[in-house]
């Protein structure tokens, strides 16, 4: 027991020490770490709902097991819908919202707003800078029909164009859209006027 | 023998002769993973730089007070403690960046560079020195992720971006930013690479031997 | 806590083919570039390597969710609060484990350990296994027990089949003439570079 002790005192009590100082770290800036994360999800409403503008923070509502933003603008309309929807991806779980117009029938707009793909190949369903920036092509689509992707642009109004070179990563996004008009849309809330 | 290096020739060899990464041919699992941007690179080598600097400089102050057998424990605890610093100043300050380099920063701690020089030299050597070495090979590394970064990224991006998002090139419209793709993919790294380890070498054996001054 | 086998078996699948730990996941390269010299030093540290990251997988999910969660909870009421040791965590056991297997190998199967035991101190360091360990905790389809291990030991077969696969040609290339700067890791790495691409061929198994 005393060997143990001399041998390993410095090391109990670095442990403390350094378990110290990470609770402090921890307290510094874990603030920001989930003002961060949630601004993600703030921007991302914001882009899917275009008339949201300066509008009340988004109330959260559970539907069909997903999270879903009723959105409302700063006169209290109902201006749209955001689910916060993920599912499998190429390399891990894709999260993305889906902005929904006020009486769901439409997509809005659809953002990625987490994931692991392939950089500067799958995360094209990310970021911009592309023309053919993937997920706008989602905004005006109707969610009656589910979505099928093409290799070419979209003929059909139910079609999107794949991103060359990551079609896995774009049919794993469908996907997730497509669950979403198939399983939250008809469960929404019914809202009068 | 270390002993007649000085400080600065301690610090330079950790950035040429003893480069991490082209070199000593540590570190490469971050290496291939997030040299795709230029950005990504310059950012996991300074939060690399900060853990072996930290690491260097407690091992060193405390380096008579380390028994041998627990000295592996040690150096282990000290990295694992800073990298989690640094992973939690990333995710507040620098958070787009922080998701892109992903698991690889708390990879850090397996980084064999930084134990590695916290028994070869900080066990070893006063404050100075170790400090010195540790500025040195975190410099290094993050040229070597830089040089791979830049090429990668200009190849496969057709952009360089800085940390904060300030691009420093951009193609004019009408090329293809991603015609060679295969850059900023997994066997591109492994390719680039490649490359570089081999022209580093080819450079390295076509230099005389240094006579010591 | 279904058991379902499909998944199970895509989830084996998905790790040593589509999203390998090496060739997709860059983790492992230093032992995979360093010890794939000879293919019977490469199997040694294959199995090694499986046994470790089985083991370390399964031991750090179960303090995540056996011990930092609920002490986290019931201490300061909220579960993810004592995250931030999970690396000093994560390390300490695999490191402690490393040494443990290597004592247990010395005393109890001597040949064995002079066969494997210079890599066991170099598998603490392997990015592979701490790589596993963090992708388990973080993916959403091994929050259970069984999928985790079966995501652990997939991942060490995965690296296992690599590190073969490099040794095997590198055996063969012995005999081939590189040029002088590629010997080594030059040549290695563009090898591994146009494996990697060949296990681009098997996205999308297992979907």
């Amino acid at each position: 027991m005393k060997k143990f002790l001399h041998e390993s005192w410095l090391v109990v009590l670095m442990g403390g020490a350094f378990a110290a100082l990470l609770a402090t770290t921890q307290s510094a800036t874990i603030d920001r770490i989930r003002e961060n994360e949630r601004q993600d999800l703030d921007t991302a409403i914001a882009e899917v709902v275009p008339d949201l503008g300066a509008g009340r923070p988004p109330e959260k509502l559970r539907v069909a097991e997903h999270d879903v933003y009723r959105c409302r603008d700063a006169r209290g309309m109902l201006v749209g819908w955001v689910v916060d929807a993920s599912g499998v991806g190429f390399i891990d779980k894709i999260r993305l919202v889906v902005g929904l117009s006020p009486d769901g029938r439409t997509i809005t707009g659809v953002k990625v707003i987490g994931h692991l793909e392939t950089p500067g190949l799958g995360n094209k369903i990310e970021t911009k800078g592309d023309e053919h920036f993937y997920p706008l092509q989602y905004a005006g689509k109707s969610t009656q029909r589910a979505m099928e992707l093409v290799k070419r642009p979209a003929g059909e109004p139910h079609e999107i164009q794949a991103i060359t070179g990551a079609t896995y990563s774009s049919q794993y996004v469908m996907d997730i859209v497509n669950a979403v008009i198939a399983r939250v849309v008809p469960e929404l809330p019914a809202e009068k006027g | 023998m270390a002993e007649e290096m000085s400080h600065f020739q301690q610090f330079k060899s950790g950035i040429v002769e003893n480069n991490p990464v082209l070199v000593q041919l540590l570190g490469m699992c971050p290496t291939l993973a997030i040299t795709n941007s230029l950005e990504n690179a310059l950012v996991m080598g300074a939060a690399a730089t900060f853990v072996v600097v930290m690491s260097n400089l407690i091992t060193s102050l405390l380096r008579n007070l380390i028994q041998p057998h627990v000295r592996i424990l040690i150096f282990t605890l000290t990295i694992a403690t800073f990298v989690t610093i640094a992973d939690m100043t990333l995710k507040a300050h620098l958070y787009q960046v922080s998701k892109q380099l992903g698991a690889f920063v708390p990879l850090i701690i397996v980084n064999c560079m930084i134990i590695c020089r916290a028994e070869v030299v900080a066990l070893k050597s006063g404050v100075g020195r170790s400090l010195a070495d540790a500025f040195g090979i975190g410099i290094g590394f993050t040229l070597a992720l830089s040089i791979l970064g830049v090429i990668r990224e200009i190849l496969g991006s057709g952009s360089l971006t800085l940390p904060g998002g300030m691009k420093l090139l951009e193609l004019p419209p009408g090329f293809d930013p991603h015609a060679w793709i295969i850059m900023i993919l997994p066997p591109g790294a492994f390719l680039t690479l490649g490359v570089v380890v081999g022209v580093v070498n080819y450079l390295r054996q076509r230099k005389p031997k240094e006579v010591p001054a | 806590m279904s058991v379902d086998l499909g998944v199970m078996f895509g989830l084996f699948l998905s790790v040593v083919l589509v999203n390998n730990l090496v060739f997709q996941g860059f983790l492992g390269i230093c032992p995979f570039l360093g010890v794939s010299r000879k293919l019977d030093m490469a199997f040694g540290m294959g199995c090694a390597v499986t046994f470790v990251i089985t083991m370390a997988g399964v031991i750090t999910w179960c303090i995540m969710h056996f011990v930092l969660h609920p002490v986290a909870g019931w201490a300061l009421g909220d579960p993810r609060a004592l995250n931030f040791l999970q690396y000093v965590a994560f390390i300490m056991v695999i490191a402690s484990m490393v040494q443990l297997v290597e004592m247990y190998l010395k005393k109890f199967f001597p040949p064995l350990y002079t066969a494997l035991g210079v890599f066991l101190p170099l598998i603490t360091t392997n990015c592979a296994i701490l790589g596993a360990c963090l992708y388990i905790y973080m993916k959403d389809e091994t929050q259970q027990l069984l999928n985790a291990l079966i995501y652990a030991f997939g991942g060490g077969i995965g690296f296992a089949i690599a590190i073969v696969i490099m040794a095997g040609i590198r055996e063969h290339i012995r005999f081939s003439r590189v040029p002088r700067p590629l010997q080594g890791a030059g040549i290695s790495l563009l090898i591994a570079g146009i494996l990697a691409l060949a296990f681009t061929g098997f996205t999308g198994i297992g979907k």
